[in-house]
This record gives C-alpha cells, structure tokens and sequence, in this order.
C-alpha cells in the first residue's frame, strides 16, 4: 500500500543508466535487458516486500547462504591457508547456482539472481554465464523455442508498458519532496501518519471519481429547478440553497433518464444503488489485503519478547538526514538505552502484594472512570439530539443546527486528552501496553458516538415521518463533518502555536512537544468513517473530505515543522500502522456496513424526494430490477445467479463451512511450524556446544601433541605419525569451524 | 523533485571534472570517498564511511558508478530482507572478519550514541546484545543470528533505507 506509490527510482534510472552507460553490443543488451527487466521484475514484485514464500527464491537463498560463506572467505580476506577450498567450493557453489538457475523460468531466474549479494557486474556476468549455458543446451528444440520466445516479447513489451504507467505515475505521486524532508526530520514514525493520509485521500479520490462519473453527471442532464436563495450560510449548515443541489439524497430523480428516443436508459435507482456498493466493496478488499500484507510483513515471533536492547542498536533509522535531527536522535536513542538498561536491572525486583493491589485497583479505577465518562457523554448527545427538533422549532436562528456538531466535536477535543492524564495514576508494564489502552479508550468513544448517533438517526430520524429524511441525516453528517475539521483547523493553527510559545517562556521542563500519533490518525479514522456512512445519503461528502484532507496536510505539515520536536522514543511504526489498519477496517468498516445495511433492508425511503421514493424499503428496486430481468430471456443467467447463490442460504452455509475448515487446517499448520522453529532453535544451541566441546578436545590433543614433541624424539615419532593425519584434519577444521560438514566428520573419529 | 536527474546524473554531480557524461569507453573512474560522504543523504549519517567501505571494490570507500548503483540499489526501499540483512551485517562488522564481534558492537553503539554512554555502559549493552542475539553462544554474531534477530524487528526494512 505505501510502497507501491513510490516508484523505486532508483531501480527506473537503473534502466535509464545504461542507455548512457554504453560499453560494446552484446553486453550492452544482456546488462540492459538484465536491469531493465529487474526494473520490471521490480515493479510487478512491488507488491511482495521480500519473496519469502516464492520456493524456488527459498532454494536459492540457501544456495546462496553456502555461497555467503564462501563470499564471505574470498571477500573478506581471513587469514589462512583456505583459499585453495574456498575456491574450489566457489566454483562448486557457483555451478551448483548456475545449474539451479537454468530449468526457471527468465522471470523466476531474474528474481533469484537480483536477491544475490553480489555487485552489478558479478550478476551481469552471472546471467550472462546461464545464458550461455541456456542457449548450449536448447538450440535443439527450435519450434518451442519460436513459441516461447513470442510469449517472452509479448510479456516484456507487457512489463515495459507497465514500468512506463508506473514511472508516469511517479511523476504525478503526491508530495514525494515533503515527505522525504519529514522523514528526513523526523524519522520514519512521523511519517506514517502522513502515508496514511494520503492513503485515505486515495480512498475519497476513488469514491469521488465513481460517484461523479454514475451518479452526478446523469443527475445534471435532468435538473430540477432550485428556488430556494443562497445565503453565506449555507457552507456552515448545509442546508437551505444545498438542500435542492446535487449534494443531497433528496435531490435525485427516481426515474429512468433517456435522453431522445434512441439514448440508452439509464435507472437511476439502480446507478445509485450499485455506484454506492462499487464504492464500499472495493474499499472493503483494499483494506482487506493491506492489513493481510501488513500483517504477514509485521508478525513476530511470540516466543522471543520484543523488549530487547538488539533492535534499539541494529535498526538506526537511515532515513534521517538533518544534522539537528540526527543529532537529537543520537541523544534520545542514549536516553533510551539507559532507561532499557535500568529496567533490565529493575526487572528482577518483586512487587509486594500490597503494591500489586494498589496497580490493580489503579487500571480497575481508570477503566471505570474511562467508560463511564464515554457512557455519560453518548447519555449527552443522545439527550441533545432527541430534543434538537423542540429546541430548533424554538430558536429562529439557522445557526443553531450546529449546536449538536459543535457539543461532539468539543467531546472529541477534550475527552482523549483526559483519558492522557490517567497516565498520571496508573503505571504500566510497558509503554507500548500504555499506548494501546489508550488507544482503545478512545477508539471506544469515538466509535460509541458514532453509534449512538447512528442509531437516532436510524430509528428516530427516518421514522419520525418527516419528508426527505435521508437530506436531513446528509445534512448532520456534514456538519458533523465541517466542525470537525473547523476544530482540528483551530487546534493545529492556534493551539500547537500556543504551546510552543508557552513552551519557550519557561524553559524548565515543557519545551517543545512531540506529534501525537495516536491522536491524530484516530481523528483520520473518524472523519472517514462519518464519509462512509455519509456517501449514500450525501454523494458530493468524498469531494468535501478530499478538500479537508489536502488542506489539513499542508496545515499538519507546517505546524509539524514550526512547533514539533522529533519523537524521543523509538515508535515501532509497523506494529502501530497494522494496527490501525486493523482498526479502520474493523469497529469502522464492518460499522458502516452494517449501518448501510440496515438503512437499505430495514427502512421505508421517504415519499416525495430521492431515487426510491415510493418503493416500501430501498431493496425493491433490485428485487424489481430481478423481476423485470426474469421476464427477458438474455438475462435468466442473472436471475438465477441471484436467486440461487445470493439469495439461498444452503450457499451461504457450504461456503461458511468450507471457510472453517481450511481455517482449522491453517491453524494446525501454524502451530506445527511453531513447534518446528523452537526444536531447530534448541539445535542451534546444541551444535554451538558441540562446537565448544570439540574446540576444547582439539586445544587439549595440541597440548598433549606439543608435550610428546619436546619431551622424546623418535619413541613418539610414531605416535605422532600416527596422529598428525588426524591432527592435520582437525587442523583445517579449527580454521573452517563453518563447515559443520568436516566437522561433523570429524565426531566418530574423535 | 527539482534536483529529478537520475541516479547518474547524481554521481556526475559529485565530481563534474572527474566523471564523464559519456560512458561509452568505459572508463575506470572512481569517486574519491570525501565527496561520497559529503552527499546531502549521507554527510550526517554515523555510518557512512562504513556504508561506502563496503559498497567499494577495495573497500577503501571509493566508489566507481557500478558501486554508486548497487549502493542506492540495496538501500531502496524495493530490495528484499535478506538482501538488506546481508549488507546490513557488512556495514556492522567493522572488523571485516565475517562476525560482529564485541569489539564491533562496541564501535556500532559509539557511533550511535556519540559518546553519550560511560564506557562501562557500552560494554554492559554490547554484553545485553550478545546474550540476546547470539543464537549458537559462541561469543560473536554470525550472519545467521543477525538475520534471525532482523527477521523480529519488522521496522528494518523501513529504516536501512535511503531515500535518494
């Protein structure tokens, strides 16, 4: 999902060196069809990170882990007498790679050889190597050849197609430059929260194109007359002049369009129906395979903690470049370190009982007060919905709509930063369990807002009777929308300006603050849950959250570089991002769906306005459509499709049957392996033993072998005849303690 | 993207009298490490004499075109793990021996923290990564131990990563 925005452009202008780098003909054409179509390998693998369950690259990397061994002799240069062995083991290795790479298919072999650890010109020889040896072996078989070399151009003119889309869509990717300068500053963790805007800006992107190609350019061929007068007001509101435009539900026609008597008919009911579905089904598989991707890149191995010190030392963050900024890091990564060291020191002391007790009684407390507080503010807003219509009939001003947006919104403001000073009481185990639960407080307010208010607009609203319905909750959806993003305009604008000058007037102990992450993409989560819910009753709200999200960016991002100091902890970013990919798609998604879900089944549509006015609930215009379907001989595919696998429940229930069983066995599988990796750790361990013990025999055999030497001369002679065969074997292994192979040769004998 | 010329033409850039635009006869050009180190990507970073040391043909950090090609090429964001976990190994084995040893883990965490740790911290924390990497208990981290360790760490591969 992130990475295949970013074209690797490095890998492009690989393709674009060589036509510089020119040396002679030939391999001029290996080194650029090799590089260039690594390029394209490149971009079609763009969307598997490593290719770790690709088998034949697995066979490959443990050809090429022999290889790493002997590499790794030539390269770097141990003393010894092991070059003859090496060498010959290089050559054998490299065979043996040779050999391995001619039955692949040109695809599979490029991939192999890219994911070597050799330099460029050690690979274009290598591939230069298989080819000869290719075309030594199958200059027989002429025809085949013709064949698959006509698939080959086809699929390369295919590749090169796509590198040039990509390489074009690179061009026109979005803040590339800032987001190199905010990683630059602030290091990867900041970053994410920009990449997942972006990410949601796609979203809305998509959405908007769908509905404006389906829905609003056919509703402009047939509009209606707006007689209502346009006030300034209306932007804040949303009603009034609004309420006859395209933004709202009410304002479409329910009836086919046709423009002439030979223009093909458009259903409108049915075009607003599927644009909405088109729109929330991709939505739901892209979220689907980004938290599968995410999650298959992200998970750890639970038997090994992940507190350790190793990662805070090997994963230094490369993509710093500002001397501040690096600076800075250098000294929070030390802070850190002696904070990881401390708690190592401290991990062994007990708590009392009585201690444990006053913890446990601390987190019970919090979490007490925590829902209560999230209880009694949906107890609020309900209340405050319920009674907006008497209290709206008795005050004339048309601003006091915003009266609810406005109480939710402050709830949204001051509730998070509430439940961040619990921190002050309560004492966690480790930061990261902190930052979870306090991910979940707010994740359970939001979502119980959302909810609530759901649920009055569900069963209040749409059955109070009153016309145009779905215009008046397209209305509220807005408003809670545009307050929203009024709210966060002021807190980034005034409120992070405040702080940082509050910050420097006294020095002692504030100082600058640091980017909330948490806080913010929850508020991304939101906002963009309420445009899910809203798009089927306000198809213009994608466009409006595309303008929020690409003014909010430039307004995050200026804020972030005046106010904002890099963050002092190291934030395992990944972790965080599956995470909240997890999140937007599960109390969010599966929310709205059920939500849209309840409106098109259970609800009558309003009478007067709207694409299905008449119709007893929204889903009778497809279980029309089927009808009129059923009467056309071309189209009984559809009907039986519909009415045997939609619409049967023995389909339902084989498919849910079959899904649990391949799940069980996925299950056992896994656990399998977990067994298998902690029996091939323990055999680490063991062979490095064994490793130590033989060390130690030898050490005690050249003891024993010196002493015989000095002490007599041609008595022992033999002995040591006898024994040097032995001792010059043992020798060669002290030095090549890495082929376990002679060592364990070696084992009997000793 | 104003500075958008290709990887090419950020090597010409580092030495516009050395290098040549046309490299049609191949010429054996290479790049002084001084002027490698003082690019804006890696002038600040605590590794880059490493990194060019072991992207160089005689690891002195000189590098030539191919050298400046396969550096940026591992550290994109595209290469696999193991391809990363590989060089990473290099870069971190100061000593060239094959193994990160205590005495490399030693310079690896002087160069992160900057001589902000008391030297007995340092040997306490190369002694704490010792004990939790070191797979076979031999004393030293081999390739292997330190793929494994990477393997548990999914924010490496979004952090050895220069953006060019």
């Amino acid at each position: 999902m992130f990475s295949d925005d970013q074209l690797n452009e490095i890998i492009v202008e690989a393709e674009n060196v060589p036509s510089r780098v020119v040396p002679e003909k030939t391999p001029v054409n290996s080194s650029f069809s090799m590089v260039s179509s690594i390029s394209d390998i490149d971009m079609t693998d763009s969307q598997s990170f490593g290719n770790p369950d690709d088998k034949k690259s697995k066979q490959l990397l443990r050809f090429s882990t022999s290889l790493n061994e002997s590499f790794l002799q030539t390269l770097h240069r141990s003393p010894g007498s092991v070059g003859i062995d090496t060498s010959h083991e290089n050559i054998q290795g490299g065979q043996k790679l040779i050999a391995s790479l001619i039955p692949m298919t040109s695809r599979d072999r490029i991939k192999a050889i890219r994911s070597q650890p050799r330099t460029m010109e050690e690979k274009r020889n290598l591939k230069k190597m298989v080819d000869k040896e290719k075309s030594k072996q199958s200059h027989r078989i002429l025809e085949f050849n013709c064949c698959a070399q006509c698939l080959n151009s086809v699929s390369q003119a295919y590749r090169r197609s796509k590198n040039s889309l990509s390489e074009l869509l690179s061009y026109i990717s979005l803040w590339q430059k800032t987001f190199k300068v905010i990683g630059g500053k602030f290091g990867t963790s900041v970053l994410s929260y920009f990449n997942f805007l972006r990410w949601l800006l796609k979203f809305n992107i998509f959405s908007f194109i769908v509905t404006f190609s389906f829905i609003i350019i056919p509703q402009f061929t047939v509009p209606e007359k707006n007689t209502l007068q346009f006030t300034g007001l209306e932007f804040f509101t949303g009603a009034g002049y609004f309420q006859d435009t395209v933004m709202y539900y009410g304002f479409y026609t329910n009836s086919t369009v046709q423009h002439g008597s030979s223009g093909a008919p458009y259903n409108m009911q049915l075009a607003y129906i599927f644009t909405t579905g088109a729109c929330l089904i991709v939505c739901f598989f892209s979220l689907l395979f980004s938290m599968a991707r995410y999650f298959r890149n992200n998970f750890i191995n639970p038997h090994i903690y992940s507190r350790g010190i190793t990662k805070l030392i090997f994963c230094w963050d490369f993509t710093v470049t500002h001397e501040r900024a690096v600076k800075l890091k250098q000294k929070n990564l030390s802070t850190e370190i002696r904070e990881n060291l401390s708690e190592i020191r401290q991990e062994n002391v007990k708590l009392t009982l009585n201690q444990q007790l006053i913890h446990v009684s601390a987190h019970l407390a919090a979490w007490v007060v925590s829902t209560g507080v999230a209880i009694a503010c949906c107890v609020a807003v309900y209340y405050l919905a319920e009674n907006n219509s008497e209290f709206l009939k008795n005050h004339q001003n048309p601003g006091a709509v915003l009266l609810l947006p406005f109480l939710v919104s402050c709830i949204n403001l001051a509730t998070p930063r509430l439940y961040s000073l619990f921190r002050l009481v309560e004492r966690y185990e480790t930061p990261r369990r902190e930052v979870y639960v306090l991910l979940i407080r707010n994740i359970f307010l939001k979502i119980s807002i959302i909810g609530i208010l759901c649920y009055y607009w569900l069963n209040i609203v749409a059955q109070a009777g009153e016309e145009c319905w779905e215009t008046l909750i397209g209305q509220e959806i807005y408003r809670l929308l545009l307050m929203d993003f009024v709210f966060s305009l002021a807190d980034s604008l005034l409120g992070e300006f405040l702080r940082r000058l509050i910050g420097m007037q006294f020095p002692t102990s504030l100082g600058l603050q640091e980017f909330d992450i948490a806080r913010n993409v929850l508020e991304l989560i939101y906002a963009q849950t309420l445009v899910w819910i809203g798009t089927f009753f306000c198809p213009l709200l994608p466009f409006i959250q595309m303008i929020t999200l690409f003014i909010m960016f430039y307004v995050k991002n200026i804020s972030l570089m005046m106010n904002f100091q890099p963050p002092s902890k190291a934030w395992r970013a990944s972790q965080m991002m599956t995470f909240f990919i997890f999140l937007l798609f599960f109390p969010s998604f599966t929310g709205v769906l059920c939500t849209l879900a309840i409106t098109i089944w259970r609800l009558k549509p309003s009478a007067d306005c709207g694409p299905f006015r008449g119709l007893p609930f929204f889903i009778h215009s497809i279980y029309s459509w089927i009808d009129t379907l059923s009467k056309r001989p071309g189209y009984l595919w559809v009907v039986w499709i519909y009415q045997n696998l939609i619409g049967s429940v023995h389909f339902f229930f084989i498919l849910t049957l079959i899904v649990l069983i391949i799940t069980y066995l996925y299950w056992q599988i896994t656990e399998g392996r977990k067994i298998m990796i902690r029996l091939l750790h323990e055999q680490i361990i063991n062979e490095g033993k064994d490793k130590m013990f033989l060390i130690e025999k030898l050490a005690k055999l050249q003891d024993m072998e010196k002493r015989a030497n000095t002490s007599s001369f041609t008595v022992e002679r033999r002995d040591v005849e006898q024994t040097s065969p032995l001792h010059v074997r043992e020798h060669n292994a002290a030095h090549d303690l890495r082929f376990r192979r002679s060592v364990q040769e070696e084992n009997p004998k000793v | 993207m104003g500075s958008h010329g290709g990887l090419f033409y950020r090597y010409q850039d580092l030495a516009p009298q050395l290098v040549p635009l046309d490299y049609t006869s191949c010429p054996d050009v290479k790049v002084p490490y001084e002027l490698i180190g003082s690019m804006p990507e890696l002038k600040d970073n605590p590794f880059r004499q490493r990194i060019a040391q072991v992207f160089s043909d005689d690891g002195d950090g000189h590098m030539t075109l191919d050298n400046f090609l396969d550096m940026f090429s591992v550290m994109s964001e595209m290469a696999p793990r193991d391809l990363k976990a590989y060089y990473a190994f290099k870069i971190y084995d100061f000593n060239d021996d094959g193994y990160i040893c205590a005495w490399d883990l030693e310079q690896t965490v002087t160069k992160l923290t900057r001589g902000e740790l008391s030297a007995e911290e340092v040997s306490l924390v190369c002694e704490k990564v010792l004990g939790e990497a070191d797979g076979d208990h031999d004393g030293r981290l081999s390739l292997e131990d330190f793929q494994n360790m990477i393997l548990r760490a999914p924010d490496f591969l979004s952090t050895f990563h220069i953006r060019i």
